[in-house]
C-alpha cells in the first residue's frame, strides 16, 4: 500500500517569516523535552515482546473457522514474559475477540492457541512445538536465531538496540495465517512468497 | 473626425474602460476574498489528508518500533510542496520520526491535543499547523505534526493583480473597438447634427437639414426636433423678409406720397401768398391812388376806389377766414354732440337767402334725425357745402338746392344738390384738393379751399365724402358720417 500522493496545492513555500527564531527554539525544546522523558523509561524486552505480541494480533487474519472464540495469546517458558503478556492484554479485544494469555509448558497444549510464543528457554523443544501445531492456523513467534529455518513464522531479532522481527512467509502460507503488509513493510527480512503481489 | 467626435469618442470609450474596470476590480476582490478562505480550507482539508494517510501508513512502524519505516512514510510528503515538515510523535511524546522539507526547516511544534479530539489545526504567523492522532484498533497509536506555508497571500495577491492588469489591457483594447462602434451610432450623428447646428449658427442657412438617423433613438428625435425646429426658423425667417419687404415698399410709398404732400404745401404756400397778394396789391394801389387824388376830384370817384378796397379787404379777409377754417378743422379737438342737421341747414339756407333776397333759389331740406357730431366743424362743413351750391347755380335764374339722406347697405349717405353749373366728371377728384378750382375766378369767385376743408371735417368725423355731376347738369355731394352704432360703440 502506498502512501497517498495526491498534490495538496501551490507552489512550496520557502519564505519564513519573523517568527523563524522562536519557533526554531520551541521545536529544539520540545524535540529535548521528549527525548528526555524516552530515556527514562526505557521498556525492557519483555515489554517490547509483549507489545509486540499482542499487537501481532492486529495485523494477522485466521481463518473463519477460528470464531469468535477468545484469542489464545500462548507463551511456552519466559513465565516473566508471560506475566507482562497477561497484564498488557487483561480487557483487550482485536476484532471482537477478547485476549487471553496462556502459559504452556508442555507443547502438546497449544491446539487452542492463536499466538504462541517460543521462548529462547525452550529451544530444545521448539521443533516438537512446531510440529504440534502442524495443520493449525497458529501464528508461531520465537526469539531463536535458527527460529525460522526450524519452521518458525516470525522470528524476534535484535538490531541495535531495538527488537525487530523476520517473517517466514511459506509457514504463514502454509498455515492459512494471513500476515498483512503493513506488518511485512516493518519487518528485517520476510522468507518465502507473499500470497498476493502489489504489495511491499 | 472633428475634434469634437473624438472627445465624444473618448467619453465613451473611458465609460467603458472605467465599468470594465471597476466591474474587475470589484470582481477581483470578491474572488481574492474567496479564494483567500477557500485557500486555507482547501489547505487545511489537504493536510488533513495527508496526516491520516501518513498516520495509518506509519502504525505498524510505530507499533514495531521501525524508524526507519516511519521515516520512509513522513518521505511521502515531499509530494505534498505544501508540506514543510512534519514530525510523528509515539503516545509518550518522543519523537519518533521526523520529516522536513529543506534541513533549515524547523520542525512542528508539537502542541498536546485535547482528549478524544483526533484533528486540531491552527495558525502560527505565515504557518498552518496541523494534528493529527494516529488511531489504530481504536487506539492511539501516536501523532502526527504536520506544518505547512501560509505566506502565498501576497503571491497570490499579485498574480491577482497581473491577471487584473491583463484584462484591464484587453479591456481597454475593446473599449476602444467598441468605441469605434459607439462612434458610428451615437458619436458621429451627433457629431453630424452638431456640425449642422453650427452651419446653421455660422451661416444662417436654415435651409440645410441634418442627415436622418437611420436608427429610431433619442438622437433621431433629436435630429427630428431639430429638422423642425429649422422648417419653422425658415418660415419665419421667409415671413420676417416678406413683411421687411413690405415694409420697406410701404415707406416708400409713404415717402413718396409725404413729398408730394410737401410739394403740395409749398404749393399751397405759394398760392397762399399769391392769393393774398392779389387784394393786398389792390389795396396798395387804391391806397396810393386815394392818397393822389385832389380834394377838387368827385366825391363818386372816392366812392367808387373805397368799395375797390372794401371789396378787396373782403376778399383777403374771406380768404384768411377760410384758411382759418381750414386749420382749424385739422387741429380742432373733435367733441361730440347731439347736432341737427336739419336745422344747421335750414339756418344756412336762411341765411344765404338773406343776402342775397333777389335770387329764386328752392331748398328742399329733409328732416333728419340728429346725430352725434362736432356742431362747430359740422356747420361749418355744411355752410361750404351749401355756400358752393348756391355759388354754382347763381347763373341761372331759378335754382333748386336739396339737402337729404338715404339709408344704403345700413350706412346712412347725406347729400347736398343743386342744378347748377356742375363739373366735368374726369376732373372731380381735383374737387377737394386745395386751390383746385374748377372754373376761373371771374367765372365764380372762391378761395378753392372750401371742399377741401369739408373733407378735413368729414375726415375727423370718419366720414368721407364724393362728388356726382356733369358740365351744367349740377352737382351732388355725397358724404357719410360716422354711423350711430359706431358711436355707440365709441
Amino acid at each position: 500500500m502506498a502512501i497517498g500522493t495526491q498534490r495538496l496545492r501551490r507552489g512550496e513555500g520557502t519564505v519564513w517569516g519573523a517568527r523563524l527564531a522562536w519557533l526554531l527554539l520551541y521545536g529544539l525544546a520540545a524535540i529535548g523535552a521528549f527525548a528526555d522523558g524516552a530515556e527514562a523509561q526505557k521498556p525492557s524486552r519483555d515489554d517490547v515482546e509483549a507489545a509486540y505480541l499482542y499487537n501481532f494480533g492486529k495485523f494477522v487474519r485466521w481463518p473463519e473457522s477460528a470464531g469468535h472464540t477468545p484469542m489464545l495469546v500462548c507463551v511456552l517458558g519466559q513465565d516473566s514474559l508471560g506475566q507482562t503478556i497477561s497484564k498488557l492484554v487483561e480487557g483487550e479485544q482485536i476484532n471482537g475477540r477478547p485476549l487471553v494469555e496462556r502459559n504452556l509448558n508442555r507443547p502438546d497444549g497449544v491446539g487452542d492457541c492463536s499466538i504462541l510464543f517460543i521462548g529462547s528457554t525452550e529451544r530444545a523443544h521448539v521443533v516438537e512445538t512446531l510440529t504440534a501445531t502442524e495443520g493449525k492456523p497458529i501464528l508461531t513467534v520465537g526469539d531463536a536465531p535458527d527460529f525460522l529455518e526450524q519452521g518458525g513464522m516470525i522470528e524476534f531479532v535484535q538490531v541495535e538496540d531495538h527488537v525487530r522481527f523476520s517473517v517466514n512467509l511459506d509457514e504463514c502460507t502454509r498455515h492459512r495465517v494471513a500476515v498483512s503488509s503493513e506488518l511485512l513493510k516493518v519487518a528485517v527480512t520476510i522468507r518465502g512468497k507473499r500470497e498476493t503481489g502489489g504489495v511491499k | 473626425m472633428t475634434a469634437r467626435s473624438r472627445s465624444i469618442s473618448a467619453k465613451l470609450m473611458w465609460m467603458n474602460v472605467v465599468v470594465s474596470a471597476t466591474v474587475l476590480v470589484l470582481a477581483t476582490i470578491a474572488y481574492f476574498s474567496y479564494d483567500l478562505i477557500s485557500f486555507r480550507q482547501n489547505l487545511i482539508r489537504n493536510l488533513r489528508t495527508a496526516a491520516q494517510i501518513v498516520g495509518t501508513n506509519s502504525v505498524s512502524a510505530l507499533l514495531f518500533d521501525d524508524q526507519q519505516s516511519a521515516a520512509t512514510t513522513l518521505e511521502a510528503l515531499r509530494n505534498s510542496p505544501d508540506v514543510l515538515a512534519a514530525t510523528l510523535v509515539t503516545n509518550d511524546g518522543s519523537t519518533f520520526a521526523e520529516y522536513r522539507r529543506s534541513p533549515n526547516v524547523p520542525a512542528p511544534p508539537v502542541r498536546a491535543m485535547a482528549d478524544g479530539s483526533i484533528d486540531e489545526d491552527w495558525v502560527d504567523g505565515s504557518h498552518v499547523l496541523l494534528a493529527h492522532r494516529i488511531v489504530f484498533q481504536g487506539k492511539p497509536a501516536g501523532t502526527v505534526y504536520i506544518a505547512a506555508q501560509l505566506n502565498e497571500t501576497g503571491q497570490r495577491a499579485r498574480q491577482y493583480l497581473a491577471i487584473a492588469c491583463g484584462v484591464l489591457l484587453i479591456c481597454m483594447a475593446a473599449g476602444l473597438l467598441i468605441s469605434a462602434t459607439a462612434r458610428r451610432l451615437v458619436a458621429r450623428p451627433m457629431v453630424e447634427l452638431a456640425e449642422t447646428a453650427r452651419r446653421v449658427s455660422r451661416e444662417r442657412d436654415y435651409s440645410v437639414r441634418a442627415a436622418p438617423h437611420p436608427d429610431k433613438d433619442e438622437i433621431t428625435v433629436l435630429v427630428e426636433a431639430f429638422n423642425e425646429m429649422l422648417v419653422q426658423i425658415q418660415e419665419r425667417d421667409t415671413a420676417l423678409n416678406r413683411g421687411r419687404e413690405q415694409l420697406e415698399a410701404r415707406v416708400q410709398e409713404r415717402t413718396a406720397a409725404l413729398r408730394a404732400a410737401n410739394r403740395e404745401l409749398e404749393a399751397f404756400s405759394y398760392t397762399v401768398a399769391h392769393d393774398l397778394r392779389g387784394p393786398l396789391d389792390a389795396v396798395q394801389g387804391m391806397v396810393y391812388i386815394l392818397g393822389g387824388l385832389d380834394r377838387e376830384k368827385r366825391e363818386g370817384d372816392r366812392k367808387e376806389i373805397l368799395e375797390h378796397l372794401r371789396q378787396a379787404t373782403r376778399n383777403m379777409a374771406s380768404l384768411i377766414d377760410d384758411l382759418l377754417n381750414l386749420s382749424r378743422a385739422s387741429t380742432t379737438a373733435v367733441k361730440m354732440n347731439r347736432v341737427d342737421l336739419t336745422a344747421i341747414v335750414t339756418r344756412i339756407a336762411e341765411d344765404l337767402q338773406r343776402a342775397e333776397p333777389d335770387r329764386r333759389v328752392e331748398f328742399m331740406i329733409a328732416q333728419l334725425p340728429a346725430i352725434e357730431a362736432d356742431e362747430g366743424l359740422i356747420r361749418v362743413a355744411l355752410d361750404n357745402l351749401l355756400r358752393n351750391a348756391w355759388k354754382y347755380t347763381s347763373r341761372h335764374e331759378s335754382a333748386c338746392i336739396e339737402f337729404g339722406a338715404i339709408s344704403r347697405r345700413g350706412e346712412t349717405l347725406y347729400y347736398v344738390r343743386d342744378d347748377g353749373a356742375g363739373f366735368d366728371p374726369k376732373l372731380g377728384d381735383q374737387l377737394f384738393q386745395p386751390f383746385h378750382r374748377l372754373h376761373s375766378r371771374s367765372q365764380f369767385p372762391g378761395t378753392g379751399i372750401g371742399l377741401a376743408t369739408v373733407q378735413r371735417i368729414l375726415a375727423r368725423h370718419r366720414g368721407r365724402i364724393w362728388a356726382e355731376g356733369a358740365v351744367e347738369k349740377g352737382a351732388t355731394f355725397w358724404f357719410t358720417l360716422k354711423s350711430e352704432a359706431e358711436t355707440a360703440a365709441a
